[in-house]
């Protein structure tokens, strides 16, 4: 299985595959040696620079990799290091790709948002050390490395919610974030502990062998497989563990929901795509364990619940975590549109690209409620009033985001969710795109209202902003680029991420 | 040598015990002692059918899970001591600025 990479300066040793999740990890560690030596450093503009230059490196190798064709059937197929717990290949680079922009966008934002907050090294680590456990995520090919890494990337979040301590939101936040957590990472793991009682194994290839001998284990093997998928509900938030998303994303500091709700999320479907595609895979599977008829659920419930309860809301913060909830269903369709034989790696491919398009404008329009609350507006919709004609550069970066999110024509998310949709309609599932269809129309309602607010509605007489702060704008403005610049490039990005996902099946 | 099935009943009963407490107890610090009884039930399975199977890898996936239970302990008691000192007790139903 060990693939050559084939580069310019000569065959590279394998393990510098993994070199995204090191850089990660050591700019973490850097951090820290900084806070060390200079502790309670308050020189923002080196940590957080550091930070995003860590991140957009680890970014630049991710997608050299990704070019090059590194663990991809061109140079040899994927490589597998550490007797396979870890795999890199195409789909792990793709993903690392979303984790790394998104963390790189969210420490140029947080230049302005904890520079008056102490312990800000611990926070840019924290970020990077979530980052890297999310890209872990994305190449686990074992149930024991997707737990740890897992944990690796939901410990660091619990603290990057708390961040504020003396906020009573974030706090509260917190708390709930991490009580669900707790709760499903044990589920999770009981999960891994009976699929490891029916298979006898945590390797993924070594359970999908042994599914055959599974007989007299198939309720125990049943019962593991959807506590995994609990565990995975949580991390995408999904229903049933979508619990905590609203009170998450409403209490936490905004650049950390705009990590969540994206690259936390992201990680989740990352895991999931290889753990359900490459340990349980259709067609080989004991009758009763059929686990695209929980996820054609789980789809149509998330996505139905997100849209219905964010047309309701009167905060926007919240109304995007219900809408990120949304999302999440709509990528769901990626597992939930799968068959014995059918067109999976389209399916599995567009619900990748959703993601990348995802990353970039739901990151932006939380990044903008970051920028809104360091402006101290409110946090309802009448408090956007009249915000077009103070500030219409962000302004229209956040038009550019909510059109997006809804799927309107001529941005990014247009896109990705008719390629969503069209691809399950292929699969022959239409009515799963029907009600992700009518879920979208729906959204564009409560979408609406925020451009509303912002460019037909007058401001309030009282209505000041204080300072332009140039790592929010920078952040904001990358991501507008990011969603429209995804409308000419949507062909190769859509090409990549179904070639990526052919090799899993 | 006792059949597997008795082990699976038994972590499925620690397992319940500790889904139990979640659900009804409103101290954090129990909450999080359920938590640590789901995690063990886990490893009872791990370790018993690591005997079953004839193969280390259960076990030496029961310490790993030990090891982040302790560390997913460390987060959550500092997260217990920010919301003692921002709403002056434990309870977990105290928090309720934001409704669910």
């Amino acid at each position: 299985m060990a693939g050559a990479l084939a580069l310019q300066s000569g065959p590279l040793p394998d393990w510098t595959a993994v070199s995204p999740a090191l850089i990660l990890a050591l700019t973490g560690l850097l951090l820290f040696v900084i806070d060390s030596i200079d502790s309670d450093s308050d020189n923002t503009v080196l940590l957080a620079g550091l930070s995003t230059v860590g991140s957009l490196f680890a970014f630049g190798v991710a997608g050299w990799f990704l070019v090059e064709g590194t663990g991809q059937a061109a140079t040899g197929g994927a490589i597998s290091l550490y007797g396979d717990a870890l795999v890199v290949d195409g789909m792990s680079l793709f993903f690392t790709l979303i984790f790394t922009i998104v963390a790189a966008m969210v420490c140029i934002a947080s230049l302005d948002y904890v520079a008056e907050q102490r312990h800000q090294a611990e926070f840019f680590s924290l970020v990077l050390f979530a980052a890297t456990g999310m890209t872990l995520m994305s190449m686990s090919n074992s149930l024991a490395t997707a737990f740890i890494s897992l944990e690796l990337a939901s410990l660091p979040s619990y603290a990057l919610v708390a961040y504020l301590k003396d906020n009573r939101g974030s706090v509260e936040a917190a708390l709930k974030y991490f009580l669900i957590g707790a709760l499903s990472s044990a589920v999770f793991a009981f999960g891994i502990s009976l699929v490891y009682a029916a298979t006898g194994s945590l390797l993924l290839s070594d359970i999908a062998s042994s599914l055959g001998d599974a007989d007299g284990m198939t309720g125990i093997l049943g019962m593991g497989v959807l506590m995994l998928l609990g565990g995975f509900a949580f991390k995408t938030a999904s229903v049933p563990f979508h619990f905590w998303a609203p009170e998450a994303y409403e209490g936490a500091p905004a650049p950390i929901s705009a990590f969540l709700s994206s690259a936390s999320k992201a990680a989740g479907f990352a895991i999931a795509f290889r753990v359900f595609v490459e340990a349980f895979p259709l067609g080989q599977l004991p009758a009763g364990v059929d686990w695209v008829l929980a996820f054609q659920v789980l789809a149509v419930v998330t996505m139905t619940l997100g849209n219905f309860a964010a047309a309701t809301q009167e905060n926007v913060k919240r109304m995007l975590a219900y809408s990120s909830i949304g999302h999440a269903g709509y990528a769901l369709i990626g597992l939930a549109a799968l068959t014995a034989g059918g067109p999976n790696a389209n399916v599995l491919g567009a619900s990748m690209a959703h993601l990348l398009v995802y990353g970039f404008m739901n990151t932006g329009a939380f990044l903008f409620i970051a920028l809104v609350e360091y402006w101290g507006v409110g946090t309802t919709f009448e408090d956007y009033n009249g915000l077009g004609a103070r500030a219409p550069m962000a302004c229209v970066a956040m038009s550019v985001f909510m059109f997006s999110l809804a799927g309107l024509p001529p941005f990014g998310g247009f896109f990705s969710k008719y390629v969503l949709f069209y691809s399950a309609i292929e699969a022959g599932f239409w009515w799963l795109a029907a009600v992700g269809a009518v879920n979208s129309a729906l959204s564009l309602f409560y979408y609406s209202r925020v451009v509303k607010a912002m460019w037909i509605e007058d401001a309030a007489p009282t209505l000041e902003l204080g300072s332009k702060p140039v790592g929010l704008y920078t952040a904001v403005i990358f991501a507008a680029v990011g969603t429209l610049l995804l409308l000419p490039a949507f062909q190769p990005v859509i090409e990549t991420a179904q070639t990526v996902a052919t090799a899993l099946f | 040598m006792v059949p597997p099935e008795y082990y699976l009943v038994l972590s499925a009963a620690i397992f319940c015990i500790g889904l139990f407490g979640i659900l009804t107890r409103r101290n954090a610090l129990l909450f999080l002692m359920s938590v640590e009884l789901m995690l063990n039930a886990a490893n009872i399975n791990l370790v018993a059918f690591s005997y079953v199977w004839g193969n280390v890898t259960g076990q030496t996936f029961a310490l790993f899970t030990m090891a982040l239970a302790a560390a997913e302990v460390a987060i959550g008691l500092g997260i217990i001591m920010v919301l003692y000192r921002n709403f002056g007790g434990v309870d977990v139903t105290d928090a309720t600025t934001m409704r669910w």
